[in-house]
């Protein structure tokens, strides 16, 4: 049966009290984006694979199953797959005619290509891959607060922080929502003599369209229940709000930042 | 109605079931459980939440991951490689919590004619079940053929999710909590219907609980189940002879129960296995009587 929390683990937080776990979240949230950075600066194989070494050991750290994450992430796995492809068949035809390997019309494959759509693929691969640590290692109610403390500083310009970053936290937290949501449709909806389990990947894929207007449906009606849920609960922004528990940064937690931050140096660098 | 030497209609066999396995997220939902349901029973699954109700509904329809060797219909492994399991969903039809998710189409008649089509009947096959279905739970097909479903209130909602699956023709129908969001009189108004269909049609009925309240009126057996396992199974005055122990499983006991086991103060010979008022009151007369 349809067991899409398998595939899909974007959004989702796993508790193993690890090291990362117990991190301050603003010092995991700044490190998340000095990989951001990172991976648009960082250009060639070499800076990449000086890389790799610091996500393996946040891996491990995290106590996070590999398999776990590989298995969460087909679904995006064929997506970026399927991106590259294109990008690769499409590449501009202002290549020298020696990177050609092949080429049928507008179509063609050359090492040009593919040297440009490998980093592409890693530069991706590597946000995926810092983002959903964060997300997995990071409760949301850490994530809100991280936020609100980071930007903070952003609301005597008059930017509506608090917001904005409630915004993007209940954009994340629907996602595992919707994910089961669509679970128990599919479920329901094979009951009635609709299988889900059955017939190839095409015909599969092309059922999935059936749950799409029952999950806009409860999608709206979930937002707008949370709506009231928040005005009947007197919800203002955080700024109006004190917190119980206070954030505080451990000197490691600096320390692991200015290893992260040390280590992309040094991957920009070579 | 049980008859040891029948070939069973649905049979669970150490039936154990863990969702997400082998992933942080895993949670055991049941554990060990075993019964037989023969044809034409009205069983009763009760249970407090997460006591594994859920998941033993879905593995009579096969909607789960399921291994071979545990979960029999009529004698065969639905978990057998190249068991039909299109046959299985056609003959074993499930009502499931929250009428919703199971709504397919947008308009009422479209809906409950969704099954019968699935499963292969004529156009005019299909507008007789519908038709039919629709009437038998108090929605006259004229005026709510072409009614959105989205527009109706919840209780209506819930009338279209059980005609839906009744329109279907199931020999085994299954209710997940089928009274829930009902208003007493609509609640009277199902239980007389689900057993006049089970007479009619000779159904095996299950209905999922976690109230004993109007499912001891439609049920002749009880399976009870604890955190996944079984921990009791037995005719109905049976399972209500252990009301205390019952009522510490967080299970709704009807009401002549819950007055019997208050007499029981008075009366402590006073028997707890009471289904209706009436035989509440009578016993009640005859100790005043006796005093």
């Amino acid at each position: 049966m349809l067991e899409l929390q398998r595939n899909v683990i974007f959004g989702q937080f796993v508790e193993t009290g690890s090291f990362i776990h117990r991190m301050d979240a603003r010092v995991k949230i700044v490190a998340t984006f000095v990989f951001i950075v990172a991976s648009f600066l960082v250009d060639d194989f070499l800076g990449f694979a000086v890389v790799v070494p610091l996500l393996v050991l946040i891996g491990v750290v995290s106590k996070i199953p590999l398999g776990y994450v590989l298995r969460g992430s087909r679904f995006f796995i064929a997506f970026l797959v399927f991106i590259l492809a294109i990008q690769v068949l499409f590449y501009p035809a202002d290549v020298p005619e020696s990177s050609y390997l092949w080429r049928w019309g507008i179509l063609s494959v050359s090492t040009v290509g593919l040297y440009t759509a490998g980093i592409i693929a890693l530069r991706v691969i590597l946000l995926y891959y810092v983002t959903t640590m964060l997300m997995l290692t990071t409760s949301l109610v850490d994530l809100t607060n991280g936020l609100e403390l980071i930007f903070g500083p952003l609301q005597r310009l008059k930017v509506p922080v608090n917001e904005l970053v409630l915004v993007f936290v209940i954009a994340i937290k629907f996602v595992p929502i919707f994910i089961e949501e669509m679970e128990r449709l599919a479920r329901a909806q094979t009951a009635r003599g609709f299988p889900f389990d059955e017939g190839g990947a095409l015909r599969r894929a092309r059922r999935i369209g059936r749950l799409l207007v029952p999950i806009f449906i409860s999608g709206f009606a979930r937002a707008d229940t949370l709506t009231i849920a928040m005005n009947t609960r007197s919800y203002r922004g955080g700024r109006y709000r004190t917190k119980l528990r206070q954030m505080r940064a451990k000197p490691s937690d600096w320390l692991v930042l200015a290893l992260v931050t040390l280590w992309v140096l040094v991957a920009w660098m070579v | 109605m049980r008859s040891d030497g029948r070939l069973p209609i649905l049979e669970l066999k150490s039936f154990s079931y863990t969702y997400l396995e082998g992933t942080p997220k895993a949670s055991e939902a049941v554990r060990d459980v075993s019964f037989r349901i023969h044809r034409g029973e009205r069983v009763g699954i009760v249970g407090a939440t997460e006591s594994g109700k859920s998941t033993v509904v879905d593995s009579f329809a096969h909607l789960l991951r399921l291994e071979p060797g545990q979960v029999f219909y009529r004698g065969e492994d639905v978990a057998a490689p190249g068991y039909d399991k299109g046959r299985l969903r056609r003959e074993v039809g499930i009502l499931f919590q929250q009428p919703d998710s199971q709504i397919i189409e947008d308009v009422v008649g479209a809906d409950v004619a969704f099954g019968p089509t699935a499963a292969g009947l004529s156009a005019a096959e299909t507008r007789e079940r519908v038709e039919e279905s629709l009437n038998t739970l108090g929605l006259p097909y004229p005026d709510y053929r072409l009614r959105y479903i989205h527009a109706l209130s919840g209780g209506q909602r819930r009338r279209v999710a059980i005609a839906g699956v009744l329109a279907m023709h199931t020999p085994v129908l299954v209710l997940d909590e089928p009274m829930a969001g009902l208003d007493p009189r609509g609640r009277k108004e199902l239980l007389e219907l689900l057993l006049k269909l089970q007479r009619e049609r000779e159904l095996t009925l299950i209905v999922c609980s976690a109230s004993l309240t109007d499912a001891s009126l439609l049920c002749d057996r009880f399976i009870v189940l604890e955190r996944g396992t079984v921990v009791m199974d037995g005719p109905t005055r049976e399972v209500l002879r252990e009301a205390d122990r019952l009522a510490e499983l967080d299970i709704t006991l009807p009401e002549p129960v819950v007055g019997a086991r208050e007499m029981q103060k008075l009366f402590p010979d006073f028997p707890a296995e009471l289904l209706t008022e009436d035989e509440l009151e009578t016993e009640l007369l005859e100790r005043l009587g006796a005093e």
